[in-house]
C-alpha cells in the first residue's frame, strides 16, 4: 500500500471510532484509583503540557489549590514553592485520557466520572462538574468556600453519584443524546435538555442510595443545567483513548489550551502536541466593565466535545448559543457548514431538524483544513488572566497546529 | 467541434468566468456582462512544504 492509501484507511477505521461509539457512563470514582499512571503528587491540567512557571495566574492557583485539598501543602504558596521545585509534578489531562473543563486541575482524590466506550474498550476521566458558582477551581478561584465545595463533591456528591449510576447499570449516552437531539443542545456550551434527560435517568436511582442527605443532592443535580458536559468529556476521552492507537490517521484527536499555548493532537502521532499562541474566545462578557484586554488565551479541555464534532462543530444544532455570545443563526449554520469543508463525515444520532436533519459534522482531517485553509470553529468559556470567567463566545482554531500536526504526522509516516 | 455548435455558441450572451482578483469580472460586469467568480485559492495557501506533505498524505 502507498502512504496514501494507508492513510485513507486509517482515516476510514478513525471514523469508524468516532460514529460508531458507545460510551456508556459507569461509575465514578477518585481519580488515583482509575486514572492510569495518576499519582498522589500529580495534578493533571487543561491543554498542552506547558512548564508550571509559564503557568498563567488561574492555572497556577488552580493547581495550588488542587495541591491544598489534597492535602500536599498547607496553603496555596506552600504548594506552588512544591510545583517549582518538582514536588508536585504537573502534566496535560489529555495525556492521560482525562479532560478538564476551563481552569480546572485534576488532583489523586477528586471524584471522575468513568465513562467507557463500549465499541473500542477505551475508558475516559473527567471532574465533576462544580455548579453555578462563580467562584470555583474550575475558573482558577480558591478558598474556604471552594475547598467546601471540593470536599462536598469528593465526600458526599460524588460518592452518591458513584453509587446511584452503578445502581442503574449505567447509562447510555448516545441514547441520551439522540432523545435531546433537536432540542437545541450543542453540547459544549449550552445542554440544559442532555442535563434534564441525565437528572431524568439518574433521580429514580438516588433516591435508592442509602444517606441522610440524598434529596439535597438530587436538588442539586437538578439545578445544574450544565452537569452533562463532565461525563460526555469523559466519554470522549474514552473514544480518543482508542482513536490515539491508529497510526497513519491524520485525523485530529485532541484539543486544548492553558491560556498560553493551544494545542492539537492526531491520532497518527498519538498524544503529541501542535501548539501555537493561545487564540481569545471572543463573544459577550459577563461585566459591561471587562474588555478584550482582560482575557487569557485559551483555557480548558472541554473542546473535546469539538473533536468528537458537537459544540462550535454542530453549532446549528444550538442556534441560541450563538445569539447569547453576539452572533445570529446564519452566523451559527456557517460554522457548521465550513466544519463540513474538513470533516469526513457526520454523526447519525444528532439530527438537526432545521439543518435537513443532517447529522453534526465529525472527524477533522488536518489535511483537510491545511489544504483549504478553511479553520473549524470552537466555542467556549472565556477566562480572566486575574481569574474567574470573563465570559463566552467562538473562535477559530489556529492554522498554526494544524500545519505543524501535517509535520509532525509526515515525520511519522514517511520513511 | 460541431460548426452549428460553435455559431451558437457565439451567438449566444456572453458570460465570463473570472478564476482571479474580484477586480477583473468587476471591469467586464461594468461593460454590462455577466459574470461567475470562481472562488479558488492556491492548495495550502500555497505554501510549498505543505503541498508536497499533502501530495505524499494524499491531496
Amino acid at each position: 500500500m502507498t502512504v496514501r492509501e494507508q492513510v485513507e484507511a486509517a482515516n476510514k477505521r478513525v471514523l469508524d471510532i468516532f460514529t460508531k461509539a458507545r460510551p456508556i457512563w459507569r461509575d465514578v470514582r477518585p481519580a488515583i484509583e482509575v486514572i492510569p499512571g495518576m499519582q498522589k503528587n500529580l495534578v493533571l491540567i487543561p491543554g498542552p503540557p506547558i512548564a508550571p512557571e509559564n503557568l498563567p495566574i488561574p492555572l497556577k492557583t488552580a493547581v495550588s489549590g488542587a495541591a491544598v485539598h489534597e492535602g500536599l501543602a498547607k496553603n496555596l504558596e506552600e504548594a506552588w514553592q512544591m510545583v517549582l521545585r518538582g514536588e508536585i509534578k504537573v502534566d496535560a489531562a489529555q495525556n492521560y485520557n482525562c479532560s478538564n473543563a476551563a481552569s480546572m486541575a485534576t488532583s489523586a482524590s477528586m471524584p471522575v466520572f468513568v465513562v467507557t466506550d463500549e465499541t473500542s474498550g477505551g475508558t475516559g476521566f473527567c471532574t465533576i462538574h462544580p455548579g453555578a458558582s462563580p467562584r470555583v477551581l474550575r475558573w482558577g478561584i480558591y478558598g474556604p468556600d471552594v475547598e467546601e465545595n471540593l470536599s462536598w463533591l469528593r465526600d458526599e456528591f460524588g460518592p452518591i453519584l458513584g453509587e446511584a449510576v452503578r445502581k442503574s447499570g449505567g447509562i447510555d449516552l448516545i441514547a441520551l443524546l439522540s432523545k435531546t437531539a433537536g432540542m437545541g443542545d450543542e453540547n459544549h456550551n449550552r445542554q440544559p435538555a442532555s442535563s434534564m434527560a441525565m437528572a431524568l435517568a439518574l433521580i429514580p436511582w438516588m433516591l435508592e442510595v442509602d444517606h441522610p442527605k440524598v434529596k439535597e443532592n438530587v436538588a442539586w443535580l437538578a439545578a445544574n443545567d450544565r452537569f452533562s458536559l463532565q461525563p460526555l468529556m469523559a466519554g470522549i476521552e474514552g473514544i480518543m483513548s482508542a482513536a490515539k492507537q491508529v497510526p497513519y490517521s491524520t485525523v485530529m484527536v485532541g484539543m486544548g489550551g492553558n491560556g498560553i499555548e493551544f494545542g492539537i493532537q492526531v491520532a497518527a502521532t498519538g498524544n503529541r502536541w501542535y501548539t501555537t499562541k493561545a487564540p481569545l474566545i471572543l463573544g459577550t462578557f459577563l461585566k459591561p466593565t471587562t474588555t478584550k484586554d482582560d482575557l487569557l488565551g485559551y483555557l480548558g479541555d472541554s473542546c473535546v466535545t469539538e473533536v468528537w464534532g458537537l459544540g462550535g462543530m454542530g453549532a446549528i444544532a444550538g442556534p441560541t448559543y450563538a445569539k447569547l455570545t453576539g452572533s445570529t443563526f446564519e452566523d451559527a449554520r456557517e460554522r457548521t457548514e465550513r466544519a463540513r469543508k474538513v470533516s469526513l463525515g457526520e454523526h447519525s444520532f444528532d439530527p438537526v431538524p432545521w439543518d435537513g436533519y443532517r447529522g453534526t459534522p465529525v472527524c477533522v482531517d488536518v489535511r483537510k483544513v491545511v489544504a483549504y485553509g478553511v479553520l473549524p470553529i470552537s466555542h467556549g468559556g472565556s477566562g480572566l488572566k486575574t481569574g474567574g470567567q470573563a465570559g463566552a463566545g467562538a473562535c477559530e482554531l489556529p492554522l498554526e497546529c494544524f500545519k505543524k500536526a501535517l509535520i509532525g504526522v509526515g515525520e511519522a509516516v514517511i520513511r | 467541434m460541431n460548426p452549428e455548435k460553435a455559431l451558437k455558441l457565439f451567438r449566444s450572451p456572453l458570460v465570463v468566468v473570472n478564476v482571479g482578483p474580484k477586480s477583473f469580472a468587476t471591469a467586464i460586469e461594468k461593460q454590462g456582462y455577466e459574470t461567475v467568480q470562481v472562488d479558488w485559492k492556491p492548495l495550502a495557501g500555497g505554501d510549498k512544504q505543505m503541498q508536497e506533505l499533502l501530495v505524499v498524505l494524499g491531496y
